[in-house]
């Protein structure tokens, strides 16, 4: 088979209920395009038959690809298992809980064509409890805008759409799935939004539950991190270590002034402080020294995340998934 | 067409089939029973395998006397590997050393000292039928109130830090798949956590039971500071399991924790400074706590900096391991049969569940609907 143009990357955790309806959506949805496409599903050592009834899907229909995990990974390491196995041009990721809908694909397809490197999906009607899920999330992708720059109304979607080129040079690790936009934006691609339908569960468990805060505040801090590195290493660890260095000479000044009024009899407390705010600043700085040092030796290049996306001059956008030649008209 | 297979299949259900050759391991290194006492008593257990199989013994640090007697051995003919290093390394990196010299599919650790009878090794390579790494557990156990003590607090508290039910790691009888060794790079003290680690890396693990050896039920006193030597065995196995991949949670949490005591403790002296008129110049509480607060701050960045570390290299290592990938290049997609399947067709049929989305003028949209 050639390379398809779309693979479709589901992730399943515990959903034997949902996989071959999942399945039979998916090819409703997409043999109507005309265009190659194949699906992979990845098995994140479920419990229950999940895995087997994916064998089943794939002996009927060669265009599914079954990644069986060893035990349970999470969602993040589904996603890059599917990124990482899929073969076709654009790929396109969904939830396998059904919640996602790939009737929507064919929209995500079409803003692809325009030239966009990265098409999120927002659930605008989205249909889960409103305290425990919306509020939170509505929080946690306000701040993951400001703090990232990537201002997407919906990150927690997992109906979004890539170009492969692009996002298989992206690095995906621990929970990053939340964060892919964000991550992306590394490589700083034409990003796009759309609305897409949005269903309650029908089978099965919801997995996530309001602890989910702390982990995306570190999270965040990581790709803040990572990501400045790749364009000015030692700037991120300046800026943390400046109000220490500030704190410490105010805390410095205030001590010898102190020192002066009463009569030369110098205040430990204030000097003490302001020395330890000072060395602290300067421990900091030799930190990002360091990290400047690791980012050199190791296998991550900015000229990477910058060729991911580049357009040379008088060249046209990245070659559209759809609609080719055999356009379905 | 079969799917490719990354793991074997558990298909031997009886491991005696023909292809399967064992390597057994044994690092010599501390406590030791007699060459040849040891090794007639593991080739009893070993024929009875019915398999080819060989030895491999790797001497952690210059034995003479040891290495005679295996040379004794080897002079007779024996199927038996020596290898010698020329200082002690630990039984971790003398177990990939061993490994490196192995050609069974199955390989067999076993201790230079008898913990168990020898004819036990059989029921832990029977095990790996229905599993990839079988884990001896002395059963029943010889051991005074104390070590009985002393090895619960151990399994307890290796409990609550992985999650994982293990009671006699200290048996270091066990056979396990090629693969695990392929995969998991053992290294200082590692080799008793290896069905932890195993674990960690999806293999599935099992414990069995066996008889424990006449030697082994004789007592032995454990230094004082093996203790110490235990417990932070465990806190290194902790980390490696729940934060090699994630340091900021590790890091981000003591240091956040750290961070908030100081900031509350300076923010009580403030108070103090505001509305009792303390002088702040006469606080030594301001000391410890500006020292908790760039504490906090240093910790954090050093979880910050193993991040970069993770980042910049995730590159070479995967967060996952895929156990196979199932693929029909040869089957022929059947036609979807039309009724019964696709709930989300038929509600993506009802028009309260479809909007429209504002779609660019030149592209097919007409599929949507039908």
């Amino acid at each position: 088979m050639d390379n398809p143009k779309l693979s479709v990357i589901v992730p399943f955790y515990n959903e034997e209920d949902s996989i071959e309806p999942m399945y039979a959506a998916i090819v409703r949805a997409v043999e109507p395009l005309n265009i190659p496409f194949e699906m992979v599903f990845v098995d994140d050592g479920s419990r229950d038959s999940t895995a087997l009834r994916g064998e089943e899907i794939a002996r009927r229909d060669a265009r599914v690809r079954i990644v069986k995990f060893r035990r349970n990974y999470g969602q993040t390491a589904a996603m890059a298992a599917g990124i990482e196995y899929a073969t076709g041009e654009t790929l396109v990721t969904m939830d396998g809980d059904l919640q996602n809908d790939p009737a929507d694909i064919e929209l995500f397809l079409a803003k692809m064509a325009e030239g966009h490197d990265l098409v999120v999906g927002w659930r605008h009607k989205r249909q889960d409890k409103l305290l425990s899920r919306k509020i939170p999330s509505m929080i946690a992708n306000r701040l993951i805008g400001k703090v990232t720059g990537v201002r997407i109304t919906d990150n927690g979607c997992s109906l979004k759409a890539f170009r492969a080129s692009l996002i298989k040079g992206i690095p995906l690790y621990s929970e990053m799935h939340r964060f892919i936009p964000a991550m992306a934006s590394i490589a700083g691609p034409r990003i796009a939004e759309i609305k897409v339908r949005h269903h309650a569960r029908q089978f099965g468990q919801s997995k996530y539950g309001l602890s989910r805060v702390y982990k995306v505040l570190l999270d965040l801090m990581v790709i803040k991190t990572v990501a400045s590195f790749t364009s000015r290493p030692l700037l991120w660890f300046s800026l943390l270590c400046l109000p220490l260095t500030l704190v410490g000479l105010l805390a410095l000044v205030a001590g010898l002034l102190a020192t002066l009024t009463a009569g030369g009899r110098m205040s430990l407390p204030l000097t003490g402080t302001g020395i330890i705010f000072l060395m602290a600043g300067v421990t900091l700085m030799a930190s990002g020294t360091l990290g400047e040092l690791v980012y050199k030796l190791g296998d991550v290049r900015p000229e990477d995340f910058a060729r991911l996306t580049m357009k040379a001059a008088g060249e046209s956008p990245p070659k559209p998934a759809y609609p080719t030649g055999e356009s379905p008209q | 067409m079969t799917p490719n297979s990354a793991v074997t299949p558990a298909s031997t259900a009886a491991p005696a089939a023909a292809a399967t050759r064992v390597s057994v391991i044994v690092p010599v290194g501390g406590r030791q029973t007699p060459a040849a006492e040891l090794y007639s008593e593991y080739k009893a257990g070993l024929e009875s395998l019915d398999v080819p199989y060989e030895l491999i013994f790797v001497l952690d640090g210059p034995q003479p006397k040891y290495e005679a007697a295996l040379s004794q051995l080897t002079a007779q003919a024996e199927p038996i590997t020596v290898v010698s290093l020329t200082r002690y390394f630990g039984e971790a990196t003398a177990l990939m050393i061993g490994f490196e010299h192995a050609s069974g599919d199955v390989i067999v650790t076993l201790p230079a000292y008898l913990q168990v009878e020898g004819r036990e090794i059989a029921k832990l390579v029977a095990a790996l039928g229905s599993a990839d790494i079988a884990v001896g557990c002395r059963e029943p156990r010889a051991s005074s109130w104390f070590q009985t003590l002393r090895r619960r607090a151990f399994h307890g508290l290796l409990r609550f830090v992985t999650g994982l039910h293990f009671r006699d790691l200290g048996c270091t009888v066990r056979a396990l798949r090629r693969q695990i060794l392929e995969e998991i790079r053992l290294y200082g003290d590692q080799e008793r956590f290896l069905p932890v680690l195993a674990e960690r890396h999806g293999f599935r693990v099992t414990e069995v039971a066996v008889r424990q050896s006449k030697y082994d039920r004789r007592q032995e006193a454990y230094p004082a500071r093996s203790y110490t030597r235990g417990f932070l065995d465990i806190f290194s196995v902790f980390f490696l399991v729940r934060f090699t991949k994630r340091p900021l949670r590790f890091f981000g949490m003591i240091g956040v924790a750290t961070l908030s005591v100081g900031v509350l403790e300076l923010l009580y002296l403030v108070f103090d400074r505001l509305y009792f008129r303390i002088p702040l110049a006469d606080r030594p509480a301001l000391l410890l706590a500006s020292l908790l607060i760039v504490l906090g701050v240093q910790i954090f960045a050093l979880g910050l900096l193993g991040e970069l570390i993770i980042f910049t290299h995730a590159g070479g290592s995967k967060d996952y391991q895929v156990d196979r990938v199932i693929h029909y290049p040869g089957a022929v997609p059947a036609a979807i049969p039309a009724a019964g399947i696709s709930e989300t067709a038929a509600r993506l049929q009802n028009p309260q569940n479809t909007f429209n989305v504002a779609l660019p003028p030149q592209l097919p949209t007409a599929k949507l609907t039908t």
